[in-house]
């Protein structure tokens, strides 16, 4: 934005005076969000570049994977010709740069590749699809669950701040970050069950056996939201304006709600989608634990089956989810704090 | 003589402080007059700031009114206990201005929002009726452009412009009393003459009564109409203006005026008063402020002073007024400072 430049334009009109009140009251307006969507389209951009680059990373990577992966359990079985010939008709003895070139134009084209091992010349897509909705119901439990409570947990500690409720509340968040998460899934799974009596494994025919899987699965998201807005309200209760705001008449809860919580936020803002995405996307542990079919499960099988391109193409949604939600993050940033000046580009830290 | 609007007294204020009790303020008393302009001095610590937030029910959570009364309205403040008694004084009969204006607004929201809140929490305009107010409001604390002002966010204020916005807040309610803590402490020195305008005109514009907080002494010539001299919780001098800048009777406030750097003479370092304020938390025996005194007289360390009248407007708490006290005269600097004050007076 070049508000000199545009003075002079006006300045040098025929209409003669120029009308600065609404010359300036354009800029006030605009200065904020209509710059949004060059922001958007500039962070996009990165965005696709990391994409990229972590596409090469992954692929290069697996590379570097043993070629038995590729021959199953046939490894033994076969003479070395054999085996040469199936990674001759794979592409695999061609030159590194050949072989990039073809994945970039497979993943052009919507190719993910075939499974080798897993589901054998059964296309990846094909196979990750039907997890999809499985890991997808699952997360948006567990989504709202951890969001809720943990918001909640949150707010109720930080209102209570130096009192009981709010020792409790970091007493649980400790023990959820401290204690690795076996340990107290082990728990769950040996007393919780029997305690409950909610069936351990999962089932899609008895409603009952998804309790315990979006219970464990909330546990920690509950933990980490509830420290993050505890955090942030604090640390905006603190501050000068809040001072002002009681002072002005305004009573406690409302300064808490309408000021405190809500600017609270927008620190969080940034890290919520990406958080939120992951979940949606199938937690590895819970769904191998509680033998859930969905995404997060298929990628511990297909890593232990060394099934290679079923491993690249799992990494790779992943991945992109990642940096799909860091890219959200950003812009619900620059959306919320009007200090964020979307004239320079990186200028949302 | 007329009726305070409000009136302090015999005040103690405690805190409790990592299982320690200090006492901010001992025994102050204090009358404010309607639409007078009060200034509070005194150094850090003093328990200025601490007297002004418990008119309102703004001390920190760990602190407590302990004894005495704040009559305002036929009401006792001292008494007031929780936020619901407290919103109907705080904000609405009596505001605060802020030292600060860089933080004391919040970032997020925009400036219109943050006046219309209270705007709409304290009269029964509602949306575009309280909007209008806020722009009004903002047009009469100097905010030129109002209507486009009002869409912006602080952070495109100046910090001059902010402590007018502030204002505005305050102001939002037509208060009877406004208490400005340091209100241009952070403002360059320019702008501060201009807030103190500005704090002037709205003061006859609404029949205002304010106190201001502040240890600058040249805003309080500038200013007040009566001062209080606080030192360690309590009020040790109080009267009207000419009278604590050419009369002063307290060796505190001699110090005081002393240190003035306008007094000071060329070559020779500057006054400063010698030693520490007192420790808060051990019981002050006598006069608080003896053991920096070079007047101070055996008694001060034993009794504490009373009041002593010097006019029906001022008193001061010293044993120099005792008629028993040997006549002690003023330091010299505080001589000429009558001839000074009459001095810039012409020149301006």
């Amino acid at each position: 934005m070049r508000p000199r430049r545009s003075g002079r334009v006006i300045a040098l009109s025929p209409s003669g005076r120029p009308d600065s009140n609404n010359r300036e009251r354009g800029i006030y307006i605009r200065s904020h969000i209509g710059a949004l969507p060059t922001y958007i389209l500039k962070k996009s951009l990165g965005a696709l570049i990391t994409v990229f680059f972590v596409i090469t990373v992954v692929f290069l990577l697996m590379r570097l994977m043993p070629i038995e992966g590729y021959f199953g359990d046939d490894f033994d079985r076969l003479a070395p010709v054999q085996r040469e010939a199936i990674l001759q008709k794979m592409g695999l003895l061609d030159p590194w740069y050949i072989q990039l070139s073809n994945f970039y134009q497979d993943l052009a084209r919507g190719d993910l590749g075939t499974s080798i091992i897993f589901r054998p010349n059964v296309p990846v897509a094909e196979i990750i699809a039907p997890k999809v909705p499985y890991s997808l119901k699952f997360g948006l439990a567990a989504m709202a669950l951890s969001l809720s409570l943990g918001l909640l947990l949150g707010i109720f500690q930080a209102r209570e701040k130096g009192k009981w409720p709010d020792a409790l509340g970091t007493s649980y968040v400790i023990f959820i970050n401290a204690v690795p998460a076996a340990v107290y899934f082990l728990f769950i799974q040996l007393y919780l069950t029997q305690l409950s009596g909610l069936p351990i494994l999962y089932s899609s025919a008895r409603p009952l056996s998804w309790i315990l899987p979006a219970v464990s699965m909330s546990l920690g998201g509950i933990a980490g939201y509830a420290m993050w807005i505890r955090r942030f309200m604090v640390d905006e209760l603190n501050k000068d304006y809040i001072k002002l705001a009681r002072a002005k008449g305004l009573s406690n809860t409302r300064v808490m709600f309408s000021h405190v919580l809500r600017n609270a936020f927008v620190p969080m803002v940034q890290h919520l989608p990406t958080t939120l995405l992951m979940t949606i996307a199938g937690s590895i542990f819970i769904e191998s634990l509680y033998s859930i079919p969905g995404m997060g499960g298929l990628l511990i099988d297909a890593i232990s089956r060394q099934d290679n391109p079923l491993v690249q193409a799992l990494v790779l949604i992943y991945s992109t989810i990642g940096v799909f939600g860091l890219f959200i993050g950003d812009i619900l940033m620059a959306i919320t704090d009007p200090r964020i000046k979307l004239e320079k580009a990186g200028g949302a830290r | 003589m007329e009726q305070p609007l409000l009136s302090v007294s015999d005040l103690y204020i405690k805190f409790s402080l990592r299982g320690r009790v200090l006492t901010a303020i001992r025994g102050a008393s204090l009358d404010l007059y309607a639409g007078e302009t009060l200034a509070i001095v005194g150094e850090s610590g003093s328990g200025k700031t601490v007297l002004t937030k418990s008119f309102v029910g703004m001390l920190d959570a760990n602190g407590w009114v302990d004894a005495g009364f704040i009559r305002f309205a036929g009401q006792d403040l001292a008494k007031y206990r929780g936020d619901g008694q407290w919103r109907t004084i705080r904000g609405k009969k009596i505001a605060m201005v802020f030292q600060d204006p860089m933080t004391a607004l919040n970032p997020l929201r925009t400036v219109g929002l943050q006046i219309k809140e209270t705007v709409e929490l304290h009269t029964p305009l509602r949306g575009m009726a309280a909007k209008n107010r806020a722009i009004e409001l903002l047009a009469q604390v100097g905010i030129a452009q109002p209507e486009q002002r009002y869409h912006q966010y602080p952070h495109e204020f100046s910090g001059g412009m902010r402590q007018r916005v502030v204002i505005a807040i305050a102001m939002s309610c037509s208060p009877q009393i406004l208490i400005c803590d340091e209100p241009t402490t952070a403002l360059d020195v320019t702008i501060q003459a201009q807030i103190l305008d500005l704090i002037r005109q709205l003061q006859a514009e609404y029949n205002l009564t304010v106190i201001y907080i502040t240890h600058d002494l040249g805003v309080v010539a500038n200013v007040a109409s009566r001062v209080a001299v606080m030192y360690a919780g309590e009020i040790v001098e109080c009267g009207q203006s000419r009278e604590i800048f050419y009369n002063a009777q307290h060796p505190y406030t001699w110090a005081l005026l002393s240190s003035l750097p306008q007094l000071g003479i060329k070559g020779q370092p500057l006054f400063s008063i010698q030693g520490t304020p007192p420790n808060l938390f051990a019981e002050i025996k006598g006069d608080a402020y003896a053991p920096r005194n070079p007047y101070a007289l055996e008694i001060d360390f034993v009794k504490r002073p009373p009041c002593f009248q010097v006019s029906p407007t001022h008193y001061a708490r010293t044993w120099l007024l005792d008629e028993r006290a040997p006549r002690i005269d003023p330091p010299e600097a505080i001589k000429h400072l009558r001839a000074k004050f009459v001095e810039g007076a012409a020149c301006r």
